[in-house]
């Protein structure tokens, strides 16, 4: 892990979308959470569509969407770093995790971006990424996955 | 709503999100499809009880390590040879002194002076056989060659169990002998510690026992640094020692008391007794095994550094024993045995070259503490080789299975346990004095080495690698010498307690026999055939409800019974006609449907006539149908306090006992809560 000169934080929170990038953001703010002993809170939103009433018993009982916060928790406890997994279902995914950073007062909020292209070539960054940008009150970081193919 | 929770509101009027409670995550993680993995928390006893037994294990022996905590720290040369050798090289603090005290026994204390070195050269002879044949061991058994292994890939079952036994009777030798000969040599520095000898020894074992259950980390460097500091001192010692006799021509005359104790008989030097001090002065090869065993441990290329380890180790042996042998000799210094000195405390004979070397100085005392510090190291790799052992029995079959499961701490608890419980009588028996365990010893270990070197013969004839004729001749030259000297041993020393190792082995061998004939029946009979799919149950089920009468405990047990089975039926076991009719009427009103036997029991007896009646079901049933499970039901009322244990269910306890293990029956507790 390289040094990373950067302001230490206190209490992140760090966004899963249940992806390949999970466990690639949760290595890297858990072990600079270890060495400033900074409080990490893991969020996964289950976005429930507007069909079904928002207390749909959706999330709790799918194994997949328990294993995305359960695996979290386990790099986390790799490094020795207390991780609270907190799952939510929401309308809105962006919505959720800003203003769930916001009401447990983060200073760190953490994202993870998979490298994906629109129909066309062009690089989309998605909706999600954009409002969290726009709306969070603390520091915002997004970590891209790498290219999985060289650009041509 | 899930969780019982409201939605919480975001930012924005329509950002609604809600929490959604996850209640298997403070004891499972879910860790692939279908699969949980346990959290410490679940594995937290429950009741107060077991909660406070749980506290007390953690702090005397720490808290539960995780599985992945285990690691396979590989050793350089340098550290393996410290760790592996510490029972071979402390086998020289003891070694010259049974050589002489062979010859004092013997009524010869004078020829010891002259016969001591040319045994103890004739012994570093053999001791460069055994570490040429294991050299070969190392380098084919790259996994591990412990004799065990070797005989059971080369031999079959039998040879490897007697192998096994030899090893395990050998492992609570070493941790005896050198706990008591480490406790020696703390007396020789202070004497006055002589009387509670056999309480250091236990204290040490027992001390030895809880680090072991802690799981201790052999590859630790503070198992390497006692046999550096003896080596070392040793070493130090010989080269001091030797300078005086050598170049100062110092020589001593043996002492006046033993010149008088053996005016008689000087000089009668048989070859008995010279085979008896050569097979007393074999112990000096324990532990020589120990590195061929710990190949995988070793840096890579892991054989041949082993290879090499075993060479330089048998080299710092022999030039330790011989050297101390040469200056005891030349110093003319006797073990304080009564024989010789009358009831004086007993002082060990390096102790005496030491203090004859360094004087009373604080040199002295130091290599007394490095001595004593290597020995009860040596003590130590045998709570590490014996559990280990046991646990490759147990998982062939040949041990219990408990052997092979390691507990909160990662240690096989159960064979350090029993290490410790076996080596601390040893030292109790023989009152923490070396010389009573000596004979013991040497039997098994070389027993082992034959067998040993024996399948490395088989393994050369069946792989026929490139040199394995002049492989093959280096293990028959050490099967041979081996051979040789467990019969020597054996015999020589077999009315000094040979004989019980003897009589042990077989006894050993046909108790695992039996262990793995009682596994391998079990897993016979409880085999499923590949090729089966496994249907619905077939057979008839019928429900026996033991009763008290009518309450909520028995309506319960009723209703679960009903689940299972239409043929349901109550038992009422009574002495009093009058009470067995007035529950009948009771329960013919209030539970209809499910038949009541009453059972009048003139001679006061409950369990007996509950058993009469199932059997008398069994012998009603048609005999050309296949027999029902019977599923007798019982009512249970759940006790809250400990004392409540006392005053309820007893009968039901009994009647449980009773029909535990009878033929196609099963029991089901159905607990009744006490709501308030």
């Amino acid at each position: 892990m390289p040094e990373i000169d950067t302001e230490p934080f206190h209490r992140a929170v760090v966004a899963l979308n249940g992806g390949p990038s999970d466990a690639r953001i949760v290595r890297l703010v858990a072990s600079l959470a270890a060495r400033t002993k900074a409080e990490l809170i893991a969020v996964h939103v289950v976005e429930i569509d507007w069909t079904l009433p928002l207390d749909a018993d959706i999330a709790g009982r799918s194994e997949e969407v328990q294993r995305v916060l359960d695996s979290a928790e386990a790099i986390a406890e790799g490094v020795k770093v207390k991780m609270e997994p907190v799952l939510l279902q929401a309308r809105d995914v962006a919505a959720a995790i800003v203003d769930e950073a916001t009401e447990r007062g983060a200073d760190l909020l953490v994202v993870g971006l998979p490298y994906r292209k629109r129909f066309g070539g062009e690089f989309a960054i998605g909706r999600t990424i954009p409002y969290i940008l726009q709306n969070a009150p603390c520091s915002v970081w997004v970590v891209r996955e790498p290219m999985s193919e060289e650009p041509s | 709503m899930i969780g019982g929770r409201r939605p919480l509101q975001g930012r924005k009027p329509g950002d609604k999100r809600l929490r959604v409670e996850r209640p298997h995550a403070p004891y499972f993680r879910y860790t692939g499809k279908g699969q949980l993995t346990a959290k410490e928390a679940a594995s937290v006893p429950t009741t107060p009880g077991a909660r406070l037994i749980a506290r007390i294990r953690a702090i005397v022996l720490g808290r539960p390590l995780h599985q992945e905590a285990e690691l396979g720290e590989r050793l350089s040369k340098a550290k393996a040879l410290a760790i592996f050798s510490s029972d071979a090289i402390s086998s020289s603090a003891y070694a010259t002194e049974e050589i002489i005290l062979a010859f004092i026994l013997g009524g010869a204390a004078l020829a010891a002076l002259g016969w001591s070195l040319p045994v103890a050269i004739a012994i570093a002879g053999l001791l460069a056989i055994v570490a040429f044949s294991y050299r070969q061991v190392c380098l084919a058994y790259p996994n591990g060659g412990g004799s065990y292994s070797v005989s059971k890939a080369n031999f079959g079952r039998h040879a490897s169990l007697v192998a096994a036994s030899a090893l395990l009777i050998d492992y609570n030798l070493t941790a005896a002998v050198s706990t008591s000969s480490a406790v020696e040599q703390i007396v020789s520095a202070f004497p006055a510690l002589g009387d509670v000898r056999v309480l250091i020894g236990v204290g040490a074992l027992a001390l030895i026992t809880l680090a072991n259950l802690r799981g201790v980390r052999e590859a630790g460097n503070i198992f390497a640094v006692p046999t550096y500091l003896f080596m070392f001192s040793a070493f130090a010692m010989i080269a001091i020692g030797a300078y005086r006799i050598v170049v100062l021509g110092e020589q001593h005359g043996p002492p006046p008391e033993v010149v008088a104790a053996t005016a008689e008989t000087a000089g009668a030097t048989s070859v008995f007794l010279l085979l008896r001090a050569f097979a007393s002065g074999a112990v000096a090869l324990t532990g020589t095994e120990a590195i061929a065993t710990g190949v995988p441990a070793f840096k890579p290329p892991e054989s041949r550094n082993a290879a090499t380890t075993l060479v330089v180790m048998a080299g710092v042996l022999a030039i330790l024993f011989v050297g101390i042998t040469f200056l005891a000799t030349n110093f003319a210094i006797y073990p304080t045995v009564p024989e010789l000195f009358g009831e004086v405390q007993h002082k060990t004979v390096i102790a005496q070259v030491a203090e004859t070397v360094f004087g009373d100085s604080l040199l002295f005392y130091l290599f007394q503490a490095f001595t004593a510090l290597l020995l009860f190291l040596a003590a130590n790799t045998s709570f590490a080789a014996f559990p280990r052992l046991a646990a490759v029995l147990g998982e062939d079959g040949f041990f219990p299975r408990q052997f092979s499961l390691r507990g909160d701490r990662l240690a096989f608890s159960m064979g350090i346990l029993l290490l410790g419980l076996i080596a601390a009588s040893l030292v109790i028996i023989a009152g923490g004095r070396t010389h009573a365990l000596i004979p013991l010893y040497a039997v098994g270990v070389f027993i082992d080495f034959t067998i040993s070197q024996g399948g490395m013969i088989r393994h050369w004839l069946r792989t026929r690698e490139r040199g394995w004729r002049y492989r093959l001749a280096i293990n028959a030259v050490g099967c041979a010498a081996t051979a040789v000297v467990a019969v020597v041993v054996t015999t020589v020393k077999f009315l000094d307690g040979a004989w019980f190792v003897v009589v042990l082995i077989p006894i050993l061998v046909s108790m695992m026999l039996f262990i793995r004939r009682e596994y391998d029946d079990q897993e016979r009979e409880l085999h499923v055939r590949e090729d089966l799919v496994v249907e619905g149950p077939h057979r008839e089920q019928r429900v026996v409800i033991p009763v008290n009468g009518v309450n909520r405990a028995v309506i319960q047990a009723v209703n679960f019974g009903r689940t299972m089975s239409r043929d349901v039926r109550a038992v009422f076991v009574t002495e009093d006609p009058e009470q067995g009719e007035a529950v009948r009427e009771r329960w013919e009103r209030q539970v209809p449907g499910v038949p009541l036997v009453i059972v009048e029991s003139p001679y006061r007896a409950v369990i007996s006539p509950v058993l009469a009646y199932l059997d008398v079901l069994d012998q009603a049933w048609p005999p050309d149908k296949e027999a029902p499970i019977t599923i007798v039901v019982l009512p249970e009322y759940v006790a809250r306090h400990w004392w409540e244990r006392l005053l309820y269910n007893q009968t039901a306890k009994r009647l449980k006992a009773a029909i535990l293990g009878r033929e196609h029956t099963i029991i089901a507790d159905v607990p009744y809560r006490r709501e308030k």
